[in-house]
């Protein structure tokens, strides 16, 4: 038996861990053509078990640990059938035979991904088994291969839901460089802060030293009548009276020099911060307009909306405040160790003594306080999700006359946030003591062995009295450093959320050779377009036609049958996967995407109004476009009526929060949209679906001026609606199944016959 | 005089007496009703998965047309419940956690270890707000990263350790 040769199809890696008895029923002379293990065994438990075929026999191999393997061997030339059938929590693959059906493997849907290519590499092998090669398809079932989205295709990670992005390949030291990075067009204003914070630092640090020169050179001899003449650095000798002032005055000028010094500290390095988030959100924001719409399918738009805010927010919190606060601790604490050995050794290493306590408390807590936060803030997010989904259809609650229940599933969640908040109190109220408990264990060493030394005349109480004043500086910075850690994760995953979006890579964008698009007539060609959003699961399929200018198509076909990923395509919202569009002989690839979608106007079902005017809201395609041209537009979608009905006309202010429009008013506002851009090819999504009939009469009429010598492309579940179209396409699973008028098509008795008839019907009962 | 309407003649309950079920030597569900031709390669949807999962199965043919639904197991022969049985434990794989080892987390995504009635197992979760539902007596169902179900019968009932680290996710 030789291992895979070289015309082995190489979809599938073969297994390397083939246990030797399944390898020892293979007659010698047949060559393992495809293997594959499993993570669940025939009998339905976890456990390898393995499929094997030769250019012979297709071979189960399934360990059982009570008895004998259970072991499928079928000759490839018998199997008529093989089958994957994605199952509840797991899939099997079945083969028939002309006489017998078995399941040959079981796998998770975590090998979903390695079984998808399995049946057409066994099929291959069947094929070339068989004596005569007959064209019959023996595949039944597939897998899609959308499961591959969750795991990073790099190592296999898990992506979390609302990331997007293997966090494992981003590394974090990086990410905190590249965040750097942002600083670095402002570096004399980081310079300068860090100088400052550094000058800052010090001078802060000295009152503790002139405290130590006062009671030793001042205080202490005068008290005890010692000498007169005082020397002081810069003063020379001077009495005891002007030695006070002098260190008066020092006290006085360190503290305002100090103060000074913070105040333009935090103003520059506020500045610093703002300056970068602001260069960073604005960065994001313009990449978020890049990003085709692929990107907004795959995530949550809170989610998006997040990374703008908040997760830049946060990086600014950390960069103005977090970061100088690293800085400024680690100085301090470095100065006063400094400080502490020279002033005395001895001393110092007690103070030092409770510092790993510290540390370790404040690490342990901190875990702690992190586990016990997590779930709590996860309380948080049920107890918001709950308001998120019963405030708005409150108007359901009421009228089910539900709202006790309401309330009670609320106060349930309450009390459970309670429980955890409580503990979460208690932990974290017994954390504060225990910690002034160990800094003061610091104290009492020091006043201890401190006291004695100052007794046995080895220190001076300046020396003491500093000392003291020291080591209360030094615990706060040695706590909040080991807090750190937290902090610096937390903004790394902010950076990691940023750096996501700003990684992402338009699908859709324009080729570095892009021409402009220049004025079209509106034809428009499909040349074997395929489509799919997720590889495996095709929405159009070699799709073929040619419009020509000024013809107006109506897309009919059952809901999913890819009428409006048609024209998403159209558009060029997505890239096709194989064949060219052709707009006026022009690839749609090759052209600037902003000059083609210039001259496309769309109608959608649901009209999207901004917050703004009605005359914006209309201009908002052609920003620069004179009143006149506004009203004539909304005249032209027979909306200038009621708009002139509304109390502030053209002004009036719509959007969310404004005047409530009704469907068919926004839609009339949609079309004079529309009608304003003039556009060559025009787009109607379902653009009266919604519509009372006389609603729908009007738009309609509005619309019949809007097609008028533009090409267009109407998608409506109501037949009637398309009665202006010059030709028919019926879709159907991503193909044209019929195309023609609307009399010839209803002559060749297919699918629009039959959505004709039933409609018709309906239209029967509705005028009952 | 017309029957006034009853809303539950809208189910279609086939009756468990005349209904028989078993697999045929290609390893098929067949479904043998009384006075109708014989079914093959049945599929069975329970219509309650979590909270009945042995009530209301639908049983549906190849290509997805319902034929009927069998309102309770018990009714049915021994032999065609057993065939039924065998089916469902075949269509829904929700292996039962018996333990949980440990449950580590990298980057956000929390890896169980844990003991299942189906043998050890090590699974991802993307979500546990998500994927992770708590049902009324400490039942919890589980959806990892790449779609595989678990279930945990009641989480108060597991050794001190585990409730520890699932009260934790939950």
């Amino acid at each position: 038996m030789s291992e895979a040769n070289t015309d082995t199809d190489p979809i599938i890696p073969l297994a390397t861990d083939l246990p030797p008895e399944a390898l020892a029923l293979l007659p010698a002379e047949e060559t393992i053509r495809l293997s594959i293990s499993t993570d669940i065994k025939l009998d339905g438990l976890y456990g390898s078990a393995w499929l094997l075929a030769t250019d012979q026999r297709l071979l189960a191999f399934s360990p059982d640990d009570g008895g004998p393997p259970d072991i499928v061997d079928l000759a490839l030339a018998e199997v008529e059938s093989l089958e994957i059938q994605d199952l509840y929590g797991s899939g099997a693959l079945k083969a028939r035979t002309k006489t017998t059906g078995q399941t040959i493997a079981l796998f998770s849907k975590t090998l979903n991904a390695k079984f998808a290519p399995l049946p057409e590499a066994l099929e291959k092998l069947v094929r070339q088994a068989r004596p005569i090669d007959d064209d019959e398809n023996i595949l039944r079932g597939r897998l899609d291969r959308a499961y591959l989205k969750r795991r990073c295709e790099r190592c296999g990670q898990v992506i979390p839901r609302r990331m997007g992005v293997c966090p494992s390949c981003l590394e974090s030291s990086k990410l905190l460089n590249r965040f750097l990075a942002y600083s670095l067009p402002y570096w004399p204003l980081a310079v300068t802060s860090l100088a400052i914070l550094l000058v800052g630092t010090f001078i802060g640090l000295t009152p503790p030293l002139l405290l130590r020169t006062l009671i030793d050179d001042v205080l202490s001899p005068a008290a005890t009548g010692a000498a007169n003449a005082i020397s002081l650095p810069l003063l020379g000798p001077t009495s005891a009276s002007g030695a006070l002032a002098y260190l008066v005055l020092g006290l006085l000028l360190i503290n305002v020099s100090r103060n000074i010094l913070g105040a333009v500290r935090s103003y520059l390095l506020a500045r610093l911060g703002e300056q970068i988030t602001f260069d960073m959100r604005r960065q994001v924001y313009r990449h978020l307009h890049r990003l085709s719409l692929n990107f907004y399918n795959d995530r949550d738009t809170g989610r998006i909306m997040a990374s703008v805010t908040h997760d830049v927010g946060r990086l600014q919190d950390f960069l103005s405040d977090g970061l100088q606060e690293t800085i400024r601790n680690i100085l301090t604490i470095l100065i006063i160790c400094s400080l502490l050995f020279y002033l005395n050794a001895g001393l110092a290493i007690y103070v030092l003594l409770p510092t790993p306590l510290i540390v370790l408390a404040t690490i342990h807590f901190g875990k702690r306080l992190h586990r016990i936060y997590t779930p709590l803030w996860r309380r948080w997010a049920g107890i918001s999700a709950i308001l998120a989904d019963v405030i708005p259809g409150v108007r359901v609650v009421k009228a089910f006359a539900q709202e006790h229940r309401e309330v009670d599933k609320f106060e349930s969640r309450s009390k459970d946030l309670l429980q955890g908040e409580l503990r979460a109190a208690r932990t974290r109220s017994l954390f504060s003591p225990l910690m002034s408990f160990l800094t003061s264990l610091g104290t009492l060493i020091i006043w201890w062995v401190g006291g004695n030394k100052v007794l046995g005349q080895s220190m001076s109480l300046g020396e003491f009295v500093a000392f003291t004043g020291y080591m209360w500086q030094f615990y706060g910075p040695v706590e909040s450093l080991c807090r750190l850690n937290h902090r610096f994760q937390r903004a790394a995953t902010s950076a990691e959320r940023v750096f996501e979006v700003l990684d992402s890579q338009p699908d859709v964008d324009d080729a570095p050779d892009a021409k402009q698009l220049p004025s079209i007539n509106g034809h428009v060609e499909f040349r074997n377009v395929s489509f799919a959003y997720e590889p495996g699961k095709p929405v159009i399929e070699n799709l073929s036609f040619t419009v020509e200018p000024g013809e107006m198509i109506g897309l009919a076909g059952h809901s999913g049958a890819g009428k409006s990923t048609l024209i998403n395509l159209i558009c060029r919202f997505y890239e096709i996967d194989e064949g060219s569009i052709l707009v006026d002989g022009h690839d749609i690839r090759e052209v600037q995407l902003r000059s083609l979608r210039d001259q496309v106007g769309v109608v959608l079902q649901e009209p999207f109004l901004f917050n703004g005017s009605v005359a914006d809201n209309i201009a908002y395609g052609k920003p620069e476009a004179s009143l006149n041209e506004i009203i004539a537009a909304a005249m032209a979608a027979n909306a200038h009526d009621f708009i002139c009905g509304l109390p502030d006309g053209y002004d009036s202010i719509v959007g969310e929060r404004a005047v409530r429009l009704s469907g068919g008013e926004r839609q009339r506002l949609s079309i004079a949209r529309a009608i304003l851009r003039n556009p060559r090819v025009l787009i109607l999504d379902e653009a009266t679906a919604s519509m009372d009939t006389e609603t729908e009469a009007q738009i309609q009429e509005a619309l019949a001026r809007l097609v008028k010598g533009r090409t267009t492309f109407a998608i409506a579940h109501r037949l009637s609606t398309l009665r202006n179209a010059d030709r028919l396409f019926i879709i159907e699973k991503g193909r044209l199944e019929e195309m023609g008028t609307h009399d010839e098509l209803v002559a060749l008795d297919g699918i629009y016959a039959r959505l004709v008839h039933m409609q018709t019907e309906m239209g029967r009962i509705r005028a009952l | 005089m017309e029957k006034p309407y009853k809303l539950t003649d809208e189910l279609n309950l086939l009756d468990a007496t005349t209904t028989r079920l078993y697999h045929d030597d290609f390893d098929d569900l067949v479904l043998e009703v009384e006075g109708r031709d014989p079914e093959r390669g049945i599929l069975v949807v329970r219509c309650f998965p979590i909270s009945a999962g042995d009530r209301f199965i639908a049983l549906h043919t190849c290509k997805e047309k319902e034929l009927g639904i069998l309102e309770d197991l018990s009714a049915l022969d021994p032999d065609s419940r057993n065939a039924l049985a065998n089916a469902l434990a075949r269509a829904y794989f929700r292996p039962q956690i018996t333990a949980v080892y440990a449950i580590t987390e990298e980057h956000h995504i929390p890896r169980w270890q844990v003991d299942t009635d189906r043998g050890p197992r090590t699974f991802e979760i993307r979500s546990s707000r998500r994927d992770i539902r708590v049902l009324s007596q400490g039942r919890v169902l589980i959806r990892d990263a790449d779609g595989n179900q678990y279930e945990i019968p009641n989480y108060r009932r597991l050794d001190v350790d585990s409730r520890a680290l699932v009260e934790d996710q939950v």
